[in-house]
C-alpha cells in the first residue's frame, strides 16, 4: 500500500464503553470513536493486515478528585517495563481551552512547583478555541505514548 | 339533585351487575376443577350439591340485578357529537383516534395527579414572593399588574435584550401555560434557565455548557453549584415589581459579565483559584461587574 | 480529596471477560420477505396491533447505507464486507457500522438463517478511517421504511432506493416492500429462532418470511 499506516487503539476508564482509534498516515490523523465492539472488530481485521510487533502501553495509576478537578497520576508500562509517570489533569467545569489555560497552569503549578514551564500540548495549540471533547484527550496520551516509545529507558515528564 | 341520585343508582347496579358475573365465574371455575379430595367419598353428589347451590346464588344474584336495573330510570341519549359513529367507521385510516385519546386520558390523569399535589404543597408554604399568598390586598393590587403580562410584552422585553449581546443567545419557552421559561447560552461557557412569572424572576439554574438543562437539578460542578446560588442572590438584589424591565435587564447584564468566569482572575487576590475551595472567581460585583472570589468579595 | 484506589479493570480484561461469558451479541438470526407497495398497508397495521413500540405512533427511519469491503491482500480468504448506515432524519446520531458474515442457511429444521455479526456505533471521522484502511466502496443505497419492536425481535418494512444524482428524488429499486425479522444475540442461543418462526407465522397471510439464500437467487438469475 505504500506508505505504512498505524492503526492506535486507546481505552479510558474515563469513558469505559468507548475505544478510541487513531489512524496515522501521513501526516494526517483520523480518529474514530466507538463502542466496546470495536475491538472484536480490529481483531477480525487484523487477519487482513501484516502487522507490526505491537506493543502495548498504559499508563494506570491512582486517581483523585479535587473540586472540579480532576488529576490522575498515571505509571507508564511498556510491555512490563516501567518507563515513567504521566500526570493528567482536567478542570471539567471548561470546555474551552483557551478560556480556561491560565487557570490550568495555575493548578499545575502550585502541584509540580511554581519553576516549572507549562506550556499548552502539542495537540491543542491549534484547537484552542475548539470546544473539547473527550478525544482531545486521547491526542494527548497518544503523543507522550508516542514520545515514551521513542525513547529508551527513563524519561522525565 | 336528580343527577346524584342516578349516578347512586348507577353505582348499586353496576356492583351488582359485578356479583353476577363473579358467581358466574365462580361457576365456571368449580365446573373446571372438577371433583375435589375433600368431597370424600360419595363425591358425586355433593359435587352436584355445591353446583346446584352456586346456580341458585346466581339466579338470585341476577334477581338483583335486574330489579336494580329495572329501577333506573331510561337514560335520554347522552350528546356524544360526532363520536357516537365511531362504532360506524370501519375504514382504519380514517380513525387514528386511539393514540390521541390514550395521550389526552393520560394528560388529564397528569393534570389532576399534579394539581393535588400542587395544592397541598402551595397551601402548606407561604410563598412571599410569589402571587398566590400575596397577603394584603392593597400589594396585591399593585403587583398583578407585573405578575400579570401579556406574554407578547414579555416576549418583547426578553428578544430586545437577547438582540443587544452577540455572545448570548436567550431563547423563550412556555411549557407551563403562559408563564415565560427562559434559556440563556453564554458563549461556550454556561448555560443557564430563569423561570418568569409575568415579568418577574422567580428561579434561576446555571449549569455547564455541555451539561443539560432543566429548571430543577444541580449542575454537577460546583463552580456553577457556586454561580447558581450567587445568581439567586443577584435575582433578589434586582428585583423590583415596580421596574420589572429594568430588573431582567440588570440581571442579564450581570450575568453576561461571566463570559470570562474562567479567563478572568480575581480583582481582589489577583489569583485564578482561591485557595482553599479551588474555585475561580465565580461572584461578579452588582455595579462594577468585576470578578471577586466568593471569599474575596468583602 | 478522595481517591478511587481500587485496581481499574482494563478494557482488554472486560472484553475477554465477556467474549469467556458469552454476552457479546454477535449472532443474528434472520428471516426476510417482501410485499407489494399495494399491500403494505395492511401489513402495517397489522404489525401495529402486535408490536410493542406503536404507543407514540409508528417509528419511521431514513438512512443511508454504504457497503465497504476489504479484500485479503494474499488472495486467501474472502473479502471482508463492512457497512456503514447513517441516519438521514437524525443527523446527530453515530453511524453504525456494521460486519456481517457469511449467512449460514443449516438444514430444514432450523428455523432461520444465521450469520455473524458485528453492530458498533461510531463517531468521528468513519468514512475516511475505512478508506485510509483499504477498504473500498462497492455501492450504496438508501432505505426507508417503519420499525417495530416486539420483544427483542426487530421487525423493519422498508423500501430500498437508488442514491439520486444532484437533487432528483431517489428512484425506488422495485415495487415492493422489504420485510426483514432480525435478532441479535450471543452464540448458541437457538431458541430464540422458534420465536421467530412463530411470529412469522401470525404474519403468514400477509407476507411470507422466510429464510432467503442469495447464492441461490443469483444463481436463478443467470439461468
Amino acid at each position: 500500500m505504500g506508505t505504512t499506516k498505524t492503526v492506535h487503539i486507546l481505552h479510558n476508564s474515563e469513558q469505559p464503553a468507548s475505544v478510541f482509534s487513531i489512524l496515522e498516515s501521513g501526516t494526517k490523523n483520523i480518529h474514530v470513536i466507538a463502542d466496546g465492539l470495536f475491538d472484536l472488530l480490529m481483531m477480525k481485521l487484523s487477519q487482513h493486515y501484516t502487522s507490526k510487533k505491537q506493543t502495548k502501553i498504559e499508563s494506570k495509576g491512582p486517581r483523585f478528585e479535587l473540586g472540579d478537578f480532576c488529576v490522575k497520576l498515571g505509571s507508564v508500562t511498556m510491555n512490563q517495563n516501567f518507563k515513567g509517570i504521566l500526570i493528567e489533569v482536567e478542570y471539567r467545569p471548561c470546555v474551552m481551552a483557551n478560556a480556561v489555560w491560565g487557570l490550568l497552569r495555575e493548578f499545575l503549578q502550585g502541584l509540580l512547583g511554581p519553576t516549572v514551564p507549562v506550556q499548552p500540548p502539542q495537540h491543542l495549540m491549534s484547537r484552542m478555541n475548539e470546544i473539547y471533547t473527550p478525544i482531545d484527550t486521547i491526542y494527548q496520551y497518544l503523543e507522550h505514548f508516542s514520545a515514551y516509545r521513542k525513547v529508551t529507558g527513563m524519561r522525565n515528564n | 339533585m336528580n343527577q346524584a341520585i342516578n349516578v347512586e343508582q348507577l353505582n348499586s347496579a353496576l356492583t351488582s351487575l359485578r356479583t353476577v358475573r363473579s358467581s358466574v365465574s365462580l361457576v365456571f371455575e368449580t365446573l373446571s376443577n372438577g371433583l375435589r379430595a375433600d368431597h370424600g367419598e360419595d363425591g358425586k353428589d355433593k359435587f352436584l350439591m355445591e353446583l346446584q347451590e352456586l346456580l341458585n346464588i346466581v339466579s338470585n344474584n341476577l334477581r338483583d340485578l335486574e330489579q336494580t336495573v329495572n329501577g333506573l330510570p331510561i337514560p335520554v341519549p347522552f350528546n356524544l357529537g360526532n363520536t357516537t359513529y365511531l362504532s360506524q367507521e370501519t375504514t382504519q385510516d380514517r380513525q387514528a383516534l386511539y393514540t390521541q385519546l390514550v395521550n389526552s386520558y393520560k394528560w388529564t390523569d397528569k393534570i389532576h395527579e399534579y394539581s393535588s399535589y400542587a395544592h397541598t404543597l402551595l397551601s402548606q408554604n407561604s410563598l412571599k414572593r410569589s402571587y398566590i399568598n400575596s397577603g394584603s390586598t392593597k400589594r396585591r393590587g399593585k403587583l398583578q399588574s407585573n405578575h400579570n403580562v401579556a406574554p407578547l410584552q414579555v416576549d418583547n422585553v426578553i428578544n430586545n435584550i437577547d438582540r443587544s449581546y452577540n455572545d448570548m443567545k436567550i431563547t423563550i419557552s412556555r411549557p407551563f401555560a403562559s408563564n415565560a421559561v427562559v434559556s440563556i447560552n453564554l458563549s461556550h461557557v454556561l448555560k443557564a434557565v430563569v423561570a418568569f412569572k409575568g415579568l418577574l424572576m422567580e428561579w434561576v439554574m446555571v449549569k455547564g455548557y455541555g451539561e443539560t438543562l432543566d429548571l430543577w437539578t444541580e449542575s454537577r460542578h460546583h463552580v456553577f453549584k457556586k454561580v447558581t446560588e450567587n445568581a439567586h442572590a443577584a435575582m433578589l438584589h434586582f428585583y423590583s415589581p415596580t421596574l420589572p424591565e429594568l430588573a431582567v435587564r440588570s440581571f442579564m447584564t450581570w450575568l453576561h459579565s461571566y463570559v470570562n468566569l474562567f479567563s478572568d482572575p480575581c480583582k481582589r487576590c489577583g489569583c485564578h483559584l482561591h485557595h482553599t475551595s479551588l474555585l475561580p472567581p465565580a461572584w461578579r460585583d452588582f455595579r462594577t461587574l468585576e470578578p471577586f472570589h466568593d471569599e474575596c468579595k468583602q | 480529596m478522595s481517591a478511587a484506589n481500587l485496581a481499574p479493570i482494563t478494557a482488554t480484561d472486560s472484553l475477554s471477560q465477556a467474549l469467556k461469558a458469552n454476552i457479546i451479541p454477535n449472532q443474528e438470526y434472520l428471516l426476510q420477505g417482501s410485499v407489494l407497495d399495494s399491500a403494505v398497508e395492511v401489513l402495517l397495521h397489522r404489525l401495529r396491533g402486535l408490536c410493542d413500540n406503536v404507543d407514540a405512533g409508528t417509528e419511521t427511519f431514513d438512512d443511508q447505507e454504504v457497503c465497504f469491503s476489504l479484500r485479503d491482500p494474499n488472495q486467501q480468504a474472502a473479502p471482508l464486507m463492512l457497512r456503514v448506515r447513517k441516519a438521514l432524519d437524525a443527523r446527530d446520531m453515530p453511524f453504525q457500522l456494521r460486519y456481517i458474515g457469511q449467512p449460514d442457511l443449516g438444514d430444514k429444521s432450523r428455523p432461520t438463517v444465521v450469520r455473524s455479526s458485528l453492530d458498533i456505533a461510531c463517531s468521528g471521522m468513519l468514512i475516511e478511517f475505512l478508506n485510509e484502511l483499504g477498504c473500498r466502496i462497492e455501492f450504496e443505497y438508501s432505505v426507508k421504511g417503519y420499525m417495530f419492536r416486539k420483544g427483542r425481535m426487530k421487525i423493519t418494512v422498508s423500501k430500498v432506493f437508488k442514491i439520486s444524482q444532484s437533487s432528483m428524488s431517489p428512484e425506488p429499486i422495485s415495487q415492493s416492500y422489504l420485510v426483514e425479522l432480525s435478532v441479535l444475540a450471543p452464540q448458541g442461543q437457538d431458541a430464540i429462532g422458534e420465536d421467530m418462526r412463530a411470529f412469522a407465522d401470525q404474519l403468514r397471510p400477509l407476507v411470507q418470511l422466510d429464510k432467503i439464500d442469495y447464492k441461490r437467487l443469483g444463481h436463478m438469475s443467470v439461468t
